[in-house]
């Protein structure tokens, strides 16, 4: 570790300590409201105990599962959406008013709609998940196969390239740090649908024991779950970010 | 150009091809191309060229910016289907002779996910070689231009110099009967210009069958290289001049040769 790094963490472990500290305080003086004010202790015996319940583990799984179904699909079809869409720019110019209605949408209002549509169950967060996934994915995709560079098509056709070779080649592999980028944003995005949803309504899940603990007034099970769901997302990111540098080890460091 | 309805020129064309001096590489009969915005017709960047390049011949293309060189390139590579005229490459129309052909740009092209190593199998990989025969000849091409200490690097941790050395070795991977060139020194500073110029007329001079077609906008560059120097403006050839100065040359003294300053102050006024 380098002397940065190094002052880097511990400036880290610092201020991780220090908000721990204001949260405790905060707790003990009752601030700014008895019911809201719980402290980091409460917090940490609440999550042991759920998690020794099971309590803990079996939402978590819910939420997750939701997360990973939408995130796949949705995913998938943003990929193939994008690299059409950039490949067919007439096609692209027909959709876009459609898409860019669509994309601006506040996704958590189909909520109610997928609610109801397909019932409290699994199948209605992985909707409202995807619908976010989807838009992300695909715009990513549709700006990577953009960013071909004429040179490279002009001279695998004169090599003697045909079109499936075009694509396989050269577009796909061009668009792939793209893609990665907005897969990457798209697997916390999907979080995001799935607890959004089940805040909503749902029979399992982070979200919904969330709605449920704040309704009852146990702020301790609100902030310990909140805590939870900081980590998972924080964890997603760095399997995602490993995976890319992994993947991406031809582009210069600056790009990565 | 379909061979269904023989018009008058298509049966020319046809019989013109049977009579073809079969050392002829390029024939480029009376071609013009005019590039057509939202269709209306524009000026044409060629027309009327007629220009037959031999097996073997170097010749390059000059000419200033917009003259119609690069236009003329596209051409033969099938890039660009002429409104008049017709190329032939090898005796085939140029879409059906790409096999013949090895291309080289004024920016490398390197693909930034390959290693200079698959770099180099790339057109060999597109034209269907087994992996173990393409990778014998990428790494027989890559030491020829003195580069197989770097065949795990990706282009961008080659210097500019090494990149284009590695696009040396992609096109003659391929060992093309023509080589189609499109300023492919431009972008070089002028010492790693001389030197992979350089290697590139040693890796030409050592065989002698490769027609090649040079579009430079560097009169004097064009002169230390090739066999004859055809002179492009306003879409026409204006000049077509043989250069004879004699081979094996060395690039740091041809600039001294008679023959050289005869041609240069002949054709630079046309440039400008």
């Amino acid at each position: 570790m380098s002397r940065d790094t190094l002052i880097v963490r511990v400036a880290q472990i610092l201020l991780g300590i220090t908000l721990l500290g204001l949260w405790e305080l905060a707790a003990v003086t009752k601030w700014p409201d008895p019911v809201l004010a719980k402290s980091p202790g409460q917090t940490w015996s609440f999550l042991v105990k759920s998690a020794s319940s099971g309590q803990l583990w079996s939402n978590t799984r819910a939420t997750m599962t939701a997360v990973l179904i939408a995130w796949v699909l949705a995913g998938v079809a943003g990929v193939v959406a994008g690299v059409a869409l950039g490949l067919m720019p007439r096609v692209e110019r027909v959709l876009t008013p459609y898409l860019d209605s669509a994309n601006a949408m506040p996704r958590i209002a189909l909520a109610p709609l997928f609610i109801v549509a397909l019932g409290i169950n699994t199948s209605a967060k992985v909707a409202l998940a995807s619908t976010l996934v989807f838009f992300i994915v695909l715009s990513g995709a549709r700006a990577g196969v953009r960013s071909t560079d004429a040179e490279w098509l002009r001279l695998s056709i004169v090599l003697g390239a045909r079109k499936p070779q075009l694509f396989v080649k050269v577009l796909l592999p061009v668009a792939t740090p793209a893609i990665f980028a907005s897969l990457r944003l798209g697997l916390i995005y999907s979080l995001l649908g799935v607890v959004g949803s089940e805040l909503i309504s749902a029979r399992s899940g982070l979200g919904q024991l969330i709605a449920y603990y704040s309704s009852t007034f146990r702020m301790e099970a609100v902030y310990g779950i909140l805590l939870l769901l900081a980590v998972i997302a924080v964890v997603l990111n760095q399997v995602m970010g490993l995976l890319e540098r992994r993947l991406l080890r031809w582009q210069p460091p600056a790009d990565r | 150009m379909t061979m269904t309805s023989p018009t008058r020129s298509n049966l020319e064309e046809h019989a013109q091809t049977l009579t073809s001096d079969t050392n002829d590489a390029i024939r480029i009969n009376n071609v013009s191309v005019a590039y057509g915005s939202d269709g209306r017709s524009s000026r044409p960047v060629l027309s009327g060229v007629n220009l037959t390049i031999r097996k073997g011949e170097f010749t390059a293309l000059v000419g200033r910016s917009g003259c119609g060189k690069t236009t003329l390139l596209n051409a033969v590579a099938g890039l660009v289907d002429p409104t008049e005229g017709s190329v032939t490459v090898m005796g085939e129309p140029p879409r059906l002779a790409r096999r013949h052909l090895g291309f080289m740009l004024a920016r490398d092209a390197l693909l930034p996910w390959r290693n200079a190593l698959r770099n180099v199998e790339y057109g060999l990989e597109l034209r269907g070689v087994s992996k173990a025969e393409r990778r014998q000849t990428a790494l027989h091409w890559l030491g020829a231009v003195q580069l197989l200490h770097a065949q795990h690097l990706w282009p961008w941790q080659l210097s500019q110099g090494m990149r284009q050395r590695v696009a040396l070795a992609r096109t003659w991977a391929l060992n093309p009967d023509v080589l189609l060139m499109d300023e492919p020194f431009a972008a070089l500073d002028m010492n790693t210009r001389q030197s992979v110029q350089q290697k590139f007329l040693e890796l030409w001079q050592s065989e002698e069958h490769r027609s090649v077609i040079f579009v430079t906008h560097d009169l004097g560059e064009a002169i230390a290289l090739a066999d004859r120097i055809v002179l492009i403006g306003d879409g026409r050839v204006l000049e077509d001049v043989t250069v004879g100065i004699e081979r094996p040359r060395d690039l740091e003294f041809v600039s001294a040769n008679r023959r050289y300053q005869e041609i240069y102050h002949q054709l630079r006024a046309q440039i400008g």
